[in-house]
C-alpha cells in the first residue's frame, strides 16, 4: 500500500480520471447498476434494518474483545491442523509466503481475489524470488494481464471495455480478437484450467475467520476460489487481523448483509467454510493449510478516532454510492483501498503525511454512512482525518492565513459588516458578466477557483434580511 | 514469527484500553433458530429460487425416478465419465449399479501424495462430464446446497466437471443458512470443507456480461427425492 505515487498528484489524477470517457461511461454502468442490484435486495431481506443492526453490533462487539477471539480463533485453526502466522506488516507477510514456498519447493502460484495481497504488494515479492503468479478471478486476471491494478473492490476490470479486453487477450494469450465476453470468458477458463491443475500453492482471500470452529469463510461466484483451495498441494489464506465472527451463526448474519450489498445477490454462488486442510482419509484437497494475519497498522488503529472504519466488510457499496468515486473511479484515489472507505482506511493505516487529500475527496453527503451495510459513519470520520491533516500542517500556506484573518474578522462584529459589504459589491462586480458566479479568482485565491465556481454573494446580507423581517 | 504474534497481540490489548468502538456490547445470543417450515413450501421455494439463477430443479417421487432423471441429464451430454461421491453418500438406492448398466465410468477421485503424480491425477478427472454428489442439506430462502468433504465425499466432484448433478433429500431441506447451523452445530468439525452451492459458476467482470460456469460448473441440476 505504500506505492504512492508521488510524482503525480492527486488533482493530476482526478483530472486524467474525469477526461477519460471511457472510464465515465463504465463507471456509470457498474455503479448505477450495483446500486439499483443493491436497493432490491435489501429490499427483498425480511427485517433489512433489524439484520444491519445486528451485523454492526457483531463487528462492534468482535472487535471489542479482539485479543479473545483472535487467539481462541488460531487454537481452533491450529486444532484443525491448520498452521497460523501473524505478520506484524507487509514485508513480513510477504516473507513469510516467501518462505512457505522456498521450504516447499513452490514454482507456480494460482491467486483468488485478495485484498491483503494488494496491500502488500505480494505479487511482486513473489516474483522476484522467480515464482510464476497469476490471478485467477477473472478481472483480477484481467488487470494482471493489463498489468494494471483493480479499480473496484468487487469488480475489479469496471474501467476497461470489452474491445480493450479483447485486444488484450488477443495480444497476451494468443486468441484471435473477439470483443464477444462469452468466448472471452471461455478463453479465460481454458487458459486458467491448467494453472490451476498445475499450480504448487493457491493463495486465497478470507472474508471472515470464525473464532468458535477455527474456520475460514471465503465468499466467491466464480468457482475459482474453489478450485485455488483444492487443487493445489498447498492452500495459504491471507486475512487482517479484524476480520473474525465469533461463531456460525453470527457468520450467517454477515452473510445476509454481504452478498446483498456488494452484487445485490442474495447469496454468492460458493460460500467456502473451509476448517483445516484435508483430512488424512479425505481424497482431495490441500495437504497443508496456512493461514497469515496481517496486522498491518490495524492493532493501532483500534485505538484511534477512526476504529469504527475495522468494521467494515469490503462490500464495496459506498463506493458504488459515493458521487465522487463514481466520477473519477478508483485509480485516481492512488491507493489500494478506494472510495468512501479507502479515504478513511488509506490514512488511518499509513499515516495521513502521504495521504493528506484523500479524507477531502468526499463532498460528505452521507451516502456512505446510508448504504453501509453494517452503518459505519464514513463522513464522521473523514472530518476526523482533516483534522489530522491540518494538525499535521497539510494546510496550505494561503488556506491558513485566510482562516486566520476569518477568526480575526468574524469575531469583531464591525469589522464583519464591513467585510461583508466589501465583500457583496466586489463578488457581484466580478461576476456580473457571468450569471452572478465567479469562474476565477486571483491568487492565491485561485485555489478554489481551479475546480469550482464560486457565487457572488447575495443582494442583502442575512443580518439585514433578518433584521427587515423582523420589522414587517 | 511467534514474535510477530506476542507484538499484535500486545498491541491490540494496549490499543483496547482505550478503544473507543461505536455499539460495542455484549452479544445476546439471538432467538433460537425456526423450526423446520411446511415440507411443500420449502420445495416450492427452493425450486423458485433456484430457477432464476440458471440451475434446474427436478421433483423426483422415488429412487426410481431419481435415477432416471440422473441419466437423461447424463445422456446430453457425450462424455462416459463421472467423478462421484461414493454410494452411502447419495441418497438414492441403486444409483451406482444404473450407472454401470449404462456404461458409465466413475474415476477414482484420490489424489496421489506426490508433487507431480498429483498434477497428472488432476489433469486426467479435468476431462470428466459430470460430477454426482449427494448433499447434507439445501436452503429453500436461497437454494443452496451444503456441500461437506469425507473419505468418500470429494471436493472435486462438484467442482471440475462443467455439469453438477446434487441429490437431495426434500426431508434435508432448511429454510434458510442459520438454521442448517443450529441443528448442525459441529459441521465445520466433521468437514474439513464445507461449501453452499448456489446455482452454477458466474461471473459480471466483462462490462458486466453475465457469463455461467466460468470456472465452476456451468450446469448445476438439484435432484429433490421426496
Amino acid at each position: 500500500m505504500s506505492e504512492h505515487i508521488s510524482n503525480v498528484t492527486f488533482h493530476d489524477r482526478v483530472d486524467d480520471a474525469l477526461r477519460n470517457q471511457i472510464l465515465h461511461t463504465a463507471l456509470d454502468r457498474a455503479t448505477g447498476r450495483f446500486q439499483s442490484l443493491r436497493a432490491n435486495a435489501l429490499a427483498e431481506l425480511q427485517d433489512a434494518d433489524v439484520v444491519r443492526d445486528r451485523a454492526r453490533l457483531i463487528r462492534a462487539h468482535t472487535l471489542s474483545k479482539l485479543d479473545t477471539y483472535l487467539e481462541q480463533f488460531v487454537a481452533n485453526v491450529e486444532k484443525a491442523g491448520g498452521h497460523v502466522h501473524f505478520a506484524r506488516d507487509a514485508n513480513a507477510l510477504n516473507e513469510i509466503v516467501n518462505e512457505i514456498a522456498r521450504t516447499r519447493n513452490v514454482r507456480g502460484v494460482v491467486k483468488g481475489k485478495s485484498m491483503i495481497s494488494e496491500e502488500t504488494h505480494l505479487n511482486h515479492a513473489l516474483e522476484a524470488e522467480h515464482i510464476r503468479v497469476v490471478e485467477t478471478d477473472l478481472g483480477e486476471y484481467i488487470v494482471q494481464l493489463a498489468g494494471e491494478t483493480p479499480s473496484h473492490i468487487v469488480a475489479p476490470a469496471i474501467h476497461k471495455t470489452k474491445e480493450e479486453i479483447g485486444e488484450l487477450f488477443h495480444q497476451k494469450i494468443n486468441i484471435p480478437y473477439t470483443d464477444d465476453p462469452a468466448l472471452m470468458t471461455a478463453a479465460a477458463r481454458h487458459v486458467l484450467r491448467r494453472e490451476f491443475l498445475d499450480a504448487d500453492m493457491g493463495i486465497s482471500g478470507v472474508n471472515f475467520g470464525v473464532a468458535e470452529t477455527g474456520s475460514i469463510c471465503l465468499v466467491e461466484n466464480e468457482g475459482n476460489g474453489r478450485l485455488t483451495t483444492t487443487a493445489p498441494r498447498i492452500h495459504v489464506a491471507l486475512m487482517g487481523i479484524e476480520r473474525l465472527v465469533p461463531n456460525l451463526d453470527d457468520l450467517s448474519v454477515m452473510l445476509q448483509v454481504l452478498a446483498r450489498s456488494s452484487t445485490g445477490q442474495k447469496i454468492t454462488v460458493y460460500t467456502n467454510l473451509i476448517t483445516g486442510p484435508r483430512q488424512d482419509d479425505e481424497g482431495d484437497g490441500p495437504d497443508e493449510l496456512h493461514v497469515i494475519l496481517l496486522d498491518n497498522g490495524r492493532s493501532k488503529v483500534l485505538a484511534t478516532e477512526v476504529a469504527e472504519i475495522l468494521y467494515c466488510i469490503r462490500c464495496g457499496a459506498c463506493l458504488n454510492a459515493c458521487p465522487v468515486y463514481r466520477e473519477i473511479g478508483g485509480h485516481a484515489y492512488g491507493s489500494v483501498y478506494t472510495g468512501p472507505v479507502g479515504a478513511v482506511l488509506t490514512p488511518a493505516l499509513e499515516g495521513i503525511a502521504p495521504w493528506s487529500d484523500l479524507p477531502h475527496a468526499s463532498s460528505l453527503c452521507g451516502a456512505c454512512r446510508q448504504v453501509c451495510p453494517v452503518r459505519i459513519d464514513i463522513p464522521r470520520m473523514l472530518l476526523v482525518e482533516r483534522d489530522w491533516a491540518t494538525r499535521a500542517g497539510k494546510l496550505q500556506w494561503w488556506l491558513r492565513l485566510g482562516l486566520r484573518m476569518y477568526s480575526f474578522t468574524v469575531t469583531r462584529p464591525t469589522l464583519f459588516k464591513l467585510a461583508t459589504t466589501a465583500g457583496r459589491w466586489g463578488s457581484r462586480l466580478v461576476g456580473a458578466s457571468s450569471g452572478g458566479w465567479i469562474r476565477s479568482l486571483p491568487p492565491p485565491l485561485n485555489g478554489w477557483t481551479q475546480s469550482r465556481d464560486f457565487p457572488a454573494f447575495a443582494q442583502k446580507s442575512f443580518s439585514e434580511q433578518f433584521e427587515a423581517s423582523r420589522k414587517k | 514469527m511467534r514474535d510477530d504474534k506476542t507484538l499484535v497481540l500486545s498491541q491490540i490489548r494496549e490499543s483496547l484500553r482505550t478503544a473507543h468502538l461505536p455499539a460495542a456490547r455484549a452479544l445476546v445470543p439471538p432467538r433460537a433458530a425456526i423450526a423446520q417450515g411446511d415440507r411443500a413450501q420449502l420445495i416450492e421455494n427452493f425450486r423458485r429460487e433456484l430457477e432464476p439463477l440458471g440451475g434446474s430443479s427436478y421433483l423426483a417421487r422415488n429412487d426410481e425416478q431419481a435415477i432416471a432423471v440422473v441419466l437423461q441429464i447424463l445422456g446430453q451430454g457425450d462424455g462416459r465419465e463421472v467423478l462421484t461421491w461414493a454410494d452411502e453418500d447419495i441418497p438414492v438406492r441403486g444409483l451406482g449399479a444404473a450407472l454401470s448398466l449404462n456404461n458409465y465410468a466413475r474415476l477414482d477421485v484420490n489424489l496421489p501424495a506426490d508433487a507431480e503424480g498429483r498434477k497428472r491425477k488432476l489433469a486426467e478427472l479435468a476431462s470428466a462430464a459430470a460430477g454426482i454428489t449427494g448433499a447434507m442439506a439445501g436452503f429453500a430462502d436461497t437454494a443452496s446446497v451444503a456441500l461437506g468433504t469425507s473419505a468418500t465425499r470429494s471436493r472435486l466432484a462438484s467442482l471440475l466437471p462443467p455439469t453438477h448433478i446434487a441429490i437431495l433429500r426434500t426431508s434435508d431441506l432448511f429454510p434458510d443458512m442459520a438454521c442448517f447451523f443450529a441443528a448442525n452445530p459441529h459441521v465445520t468439525r466433521d468437514a474439513s470443507n464445507l461449501v453452499f452451492v448456489t446455482g452454477p459458476s458466474r461471473t459480471a467482470d466483462i462490462e458486466l456480461t453475465l457469463q455461467r460456469g466460468v470456472h465452476g460448473p456451468k450446469f448445476v441440476h438439484v435432484v429433490l427425492v421426496d
